[in-house]
């Protein structure tokens, strides 16, 4: 369905951009909420708009986006609902839903995207991805990966979450060390500074930041996990064993056991009891040693995701995207609300400190909201181009989901830190990869 | 006969004996709850440090965490829906498990023992699997994220052990008080009615304190089928709100495990000896 | 028309209602006035609504699961074929599943004995009355009252590995060395120790049970029977040996046959404490059938996980239960 909408846009993006350059704050947000604001057609009018979608790590996002989506429906006519739940509890929420062919609307999938195992009872939206591309300067290249099913777009990517590196200048000056800018120096850094009490950890047990860090670390040693095609595992490789080697040396010099113990948020106090020299994390560890421990925090430095080889930075972000049920009675207002949603994503930026990272190009235009200003986040504004998200590079298919979920590539590192030989710890993991993308071959 | 001082004496060692010996399991039992409390108490900065006496507050304790839970989280409609909840699961189990239990432990029917043992099998379905059919009739029945979602559920996990539970019970009433009855012209209705469920209250309440601990047990049926804030039991409404991501609250968490632990172990200690005579009588002997 | 299936109940009563029946019997055309009658429609009537519950609730979905074991569905597509055994031969093939298999038989029987060891001497201890006896047995019942999820978050604030309160007590008495040294245990990164930490929190959630169902099965042995096994001049041990433990073994195996099921079954425990790490050291057998079947979406080989241990355990529990039968009197 086209965009019947007279041309507001140009005038809104102008005024939107104004208001951007004079750092207009919260006042200004709402002023550009009004004017972004479009009357959706008549027909969605009395009708409920129910989402779903997860608790942000950033409770104040939440807040925003309960009243900013409330507002939207009042303006609208629309009654909107907004559910939330913790992300790794919604695979079974969507499975429950889709079982029962009815639920929500408006579903959200955060890290485990499953578009491709649902896309056949999912709306298309190609159309609503299109018009934002067309709006906005097109979508970053591995947007597509997630929810591209045979040429169509089955989600919506509305913002990503990235991983920096987090790092203690403080220490680091004291002890005469460069910036992490290569995974090497990263490792001369930890290995120097656990001999004085400030290890570093990276998850190594079976969570979310361990799929995501290490796979950051795996790809910037030109490692892969599959073909651009997304259809052949091609793991194996003399990249991997170099990665393989240095996650060991890096655990053995820079590291404690307890990484084998750590879940998403124990990097974060790590980082905020003042004890990690440098952490691989959201932005969330930042903001809660903000809150937390503002000593330690005027020392915390973001850097750039480190070197592997020699040029070759990766960082692998959580996506994030919504989709629509096709059993939705209201695919209309649900389609109008997500138009919407991508029109004002860099206020869910702001209201999110910096935290959504979008996928539109035209966004990335310098300063951006939030860690533009700070010249401490302006670091991020560098990422988008180093982007890759589960799979790379190829994009995220069912069999590297599942993958994720049962979180064979941290495991295959730990057993290789636990003292399993190389070569075997690489058999099982090769192994688990080769005997899961068979399991999808057969169906 | 010794004398009333070494008696004495010996009353004295013996309750000794027992204060000493019940302390580690007390402490074991007791201590978590005494670490939330402390937990739930304390100031946040006074929480996350490593090198001072963790048992005991540094800073001022806070009732933030539990202010925070009525302000920023819907923890009292959870608390409601779950005693609502439980309420409604334990009238629906004594309705149908009571009957049941009760034809198949006096009115011979053929077959009953081998009902009785395939009460157990019903525990071996694992949930799982279970819930994605369930939420299919719970659509249906338009009780999709509304507690009464998990009305129409729970039963499921409590009808076949309370049945079982009851059938017991209902062996140990004597048969000659049923028969009297009968003659009288009761029927088999009214010998029921007016001579053994008098007799089985204390049956009748240890159903209805597992009814009660089963459907506060589960994590999966109320993530399923309820995800409005406002329809969670508490249950489900603590691991899902009060953890954000990477981000645990653990003074908000620890406050609200506490605010509902403590009544139901007050509750549970009131039945406490009525739930050991019932599950006493309750196995067949 | 058998009398056997009725327990209880003294010989004249059957006598007499053997007799009512005979009489009943030569009166074939008011057969559903009878008294046979008017009992079974009765019994029926009140077994309906527990029977039809269960069946609509858990059988019919029990039949789709294992419709959806020897299927390749997945969470998204309806359309599924069947493919017999090939889930179950698919798990065979993977050896997350075997280390699943043996962690939650070793789950299961580690904590059932520690369960029992401590069950068991708690009621012993609470046997006899003595002075504020009620208010320890109402302390030590707590862990069972808490909801699981619950409890369960305040043991993984306790395992923390930075802030173990645990392990600030073990540094405290000399045991290990202070934070950061080799031997300061990492409960939930440490294989064993992961392990070793999720049975504990099974078994302090469900040794009060264990000991209050024992407590309840000393205080049914009728005191007469002890006395006179007292006077018989047998110890104590001989005396818990041959007239005790018979006369509780229904209890005993009725729950421990609970315990059994609910502890292998159980999702909760391990999914909120180390969701199956470090490295598949905690994963049980729902764990790896809810990250297969849910969260990865592979429904079929999902349910096969989860199935699993049914052919197993059905079999043993009816002769478990028959065997018990045979025993009551």
């Amino acid at each position: 369905m086209s965009d019947s909408r007279p041309a507001l846009t140009k005038d809104s993006v102008t005024r939107r951009g104004f208001l951007k350059v004079t750092g207009a704050g919260v006042g200004g947000a709402s002023l550009l909420t009004m004017l972004a604001a479009r009357q959706a057609p008549a027909q969605i009018k009395g009708t409920t708009l129910r989402i779903l979608q997860w608790s942000h790590f950033i409770p104040a996002y939440d807040t925003w986006y309960d009243a900013f989506a409330e507002d939207w429906g009042k303006k609208n006519g629309v009654k909107v609902r907004v559910d939330h739940i913790p992300h790794l509890e919604i695979p079974a929420r969507m499975a429950a839903e889709f079982a029962a062919g009815a639920g929500h609307d408006i579903i959200y999938n955060g890290s485990s995207i499953l578009t491709r195992l649902y896309y056949k009872n999912l709306v298309d939206l190609t159309d609503v991805a299109d018009t934002a591309a067309k709006k906005y300067g097109g979508w970053i290249p591995s947007a597509k990966s997630l929810v591209e099913v045979e040429g169509r777009w089955y989600g919506l990517p509305i913002f990503y979450i990235l991983a920096p590196m987090l790092y203690r200048k403080d220490l680091f000056d004291q002890n005469n060390l460069k910036a992490p800018d290569t995974w090497e120096l990263a490792r001369v850094a930890a290995r120097t500074m656990k001999a004085k009490g400030h290890p570093t950890g990276i998850a190594l047990a079976q969570c979310n930041d361990a799929n995501l860090m290490w796979r950051s670390a795996f790809f910037s040693f030109g490692g892969t996990e599959a073909d651009p095609s997304g259809d052949h595992p091609t793991l194996d490789s003399k990249e991997l064993r170099e990665f393989l080697k240095f996650a060991k040396a890096i655990f053995d010099e820079g590291m404690t056991p307890e990484v084998f113990s750590w879940d998403d948020a124990s990097d974060n106090r790590y980082l905020a009891s003042g004890i990690a020299c440098w952490i691989h994390d959201a932005i969330s560890a930042y903001r809660t040693t903000e809150d937390t421990n503002p000593d330690v925090f005027k020392n915390v430095v973001l850097g750039l995701e480190p070197q592997g080889q020699p040029g070759k930075r990766v960082s692998v972000a959580a996506p994030n995207v919504w989709m629509v049920w096709k059993f939705s009675k209201n695919q209309q207002a649900a389609k109008e609300w997500l138009a919407y949603l991508v029109d004002n994503d860099l206020e869910g930026m702001v209201q999110s400190r910096g935290y959504n990272m979008p996928y539109l190009n035209d966004r990335y235009k310098k300063p951006m909201p939030v860690i533009g200003s700070d010249p401490k986040l302006q670091i991020l504004q560098d990422f988008p181009k180093i982007v890759a998200f589960y799979g790379y590079p190829g994009p995220s298919t069912t069999p590297i989901q599942e993958i994720v979920n049962t979180f064979v590539f941290p495991d295959m590192i730990t057993r290789f830190c636990r003292g399993q030989s190389l070569e075997d710890a690489i058999k099982w993991g090769v192994g688990e990869y080769r005997r899961i993308y068979g399991k999808y071959k057969q169906a | 006969m010794a004398s009333p001082r070494t008696r004495r004496q010996k009353e004295v060692r013996r309750h000794l004996f027992l204060y000493g010996a019940l302390t580690p399991y007390v402490v074991l039992a007791i201590f978590p709850i005494y670490w939330m409390a402390i937990t739930a108490l304390k100031q946040d900065p006074d929480l996350y440090r490593m090198d001072q006496f963790p048992l005991w507050f540094h800073l001022a304790p806070t009732g933030k965490n539990f202010t925070y839970l009525f302000s920023h989280t819907h923890y009292g409609a959870w608390i409601v829906n779950t005693l609502v909840i439980a309420i409604w699961v334990a009238v629906i189990t004594l309705l149908t498990a009571g009957p049941a239990g009760y034809a198949l432990a006096r009115l011979r029917i053929p077959g009953s023992e081998n009902l009785g043992i395939s009460v157990f099998m019903t525990y071996l379905v694992p949930a799982i699997i279970l819930f994605l059919p369930l939420s299919r009739v719970v659509a249906l029945l338009g009780l999709q994220d509304s507690w009464w979602a998990l009305v129409l559920v729970y039963p499921t996990i409590t009808i076949p052990f309370c049945t079982w539970l009851l059938m017991g019970f209902f062996k140990t009433v004597p048969m000659e008080m049923e028969e009297a009855a009968r003659v009288d012209g009761c029927g088999y209705l009214g010998a029921l009615i007016r001579v053994v469920l008098p007799v089985s209250i204390p049956g009748i309440l240890t159903a209805v304190i597992f009814a009660f601990t089963l459907s506060m047990q589960d994590f999966l049926y109320g993530l399923a089928f309820v995800a409005p804030g406002d329809q969670k039991p508490v249950t489900v409404g603590v691991p899902t709100e009060l953890i954000r991501g990477d981000v645990y609250y653990w003074g908000s968490l620890m406050a609200a495990a506490l605010m509902v632990g403590l009544p139901v172990a007050i509750l549970y200690n009131f039945f406490l000896d009525r739930f050991i005579q019932g599950i006493t009588g309750g196995v067949g002997k | 028309m058998t009398l056997s299936t009725s327990s209880g109940g003294p010989d004249a009563a059957s006598a007499r209602a053997a007799a009512v029946s005979i009489t009943v019997r030569t009166r074939p055309r008011r057969w559903f006035r009878s008294q046979a009658a008017r009992r079974l429609g009765f019994g029926y009537l009140l077994l309906a609504p527990a029977v039809l519950y269960v069946l609509l609730l858990v059988g019919v979905p029990f039949l789709f699961s294992i419709y959806l074991a020897m299927s390749d569905a997945t969470v998204g597509d309806t359309n599924a074929s069947f493919i017999g055994l090939e889930n179950f031969r698919a798990a065979f093939e993977s050896d997350v599943f075997y280390i699943a298999l043996r962690n939650s038989v070793l789950f299961t029987v580690v904590a059932a004995i520690f369960k029992g060891l401590l069950g068991t001497t708690l009621a012993f201890l609470l046997l006899r009355p003595f002075w504020g006896r009620k208010v320890i047995r109402g302390l030590v019942v707590i862990p069972f009252t808490l909801p699981i999820s619950i409890s369960v978050l305040g043991w993984k604030w306790m395992y923390d590995s930075q802030f173990s309160v645990i392990n600030w007590f073990l540094s405290q008495i000399g045991i290990i060395g202070r934070y950061g040294s080799a031997d300061w245990p990492i409960w939930l990164g440490q294989p064993l120790l992961a392990l070793s930490a999720c049975i504990a929190v099974n078994v302090w959630r469900n040794f009060p049970f264990s000991a209050i169902v024992l407590l309840a099965g000393f205080t049914s042995v009728p005191t007469e029977i002890l006395d006179a096994a007292r006077v018989d001049g047998t110890s104590f041990v001989q005396r818990f040996r041959h007239v005790v433990v018979p006369m509780i073994a229904p209890i005993l195996l009725i729950g421990l046959l609970f315990d059994t099921v609910f502890t292998l079954s159980d999702l909760g425990v391990v999914y909120l404490l180390t969701q199956g790490g470090p490295a598949n050291a905690t994963k049980t057998l729902p764990v790896l059938a809810y990250q297969v079947g849910i969260q990865a979406g592979a429904l079929g080989r999902g349910a096969a996980i989860a199935l699993f241990l049914f052919p197993l355990l059905l079999p043993l529990m009816i002769l478990l239960l028959r065997n018990l039968k045979r025993r009551e009197y």
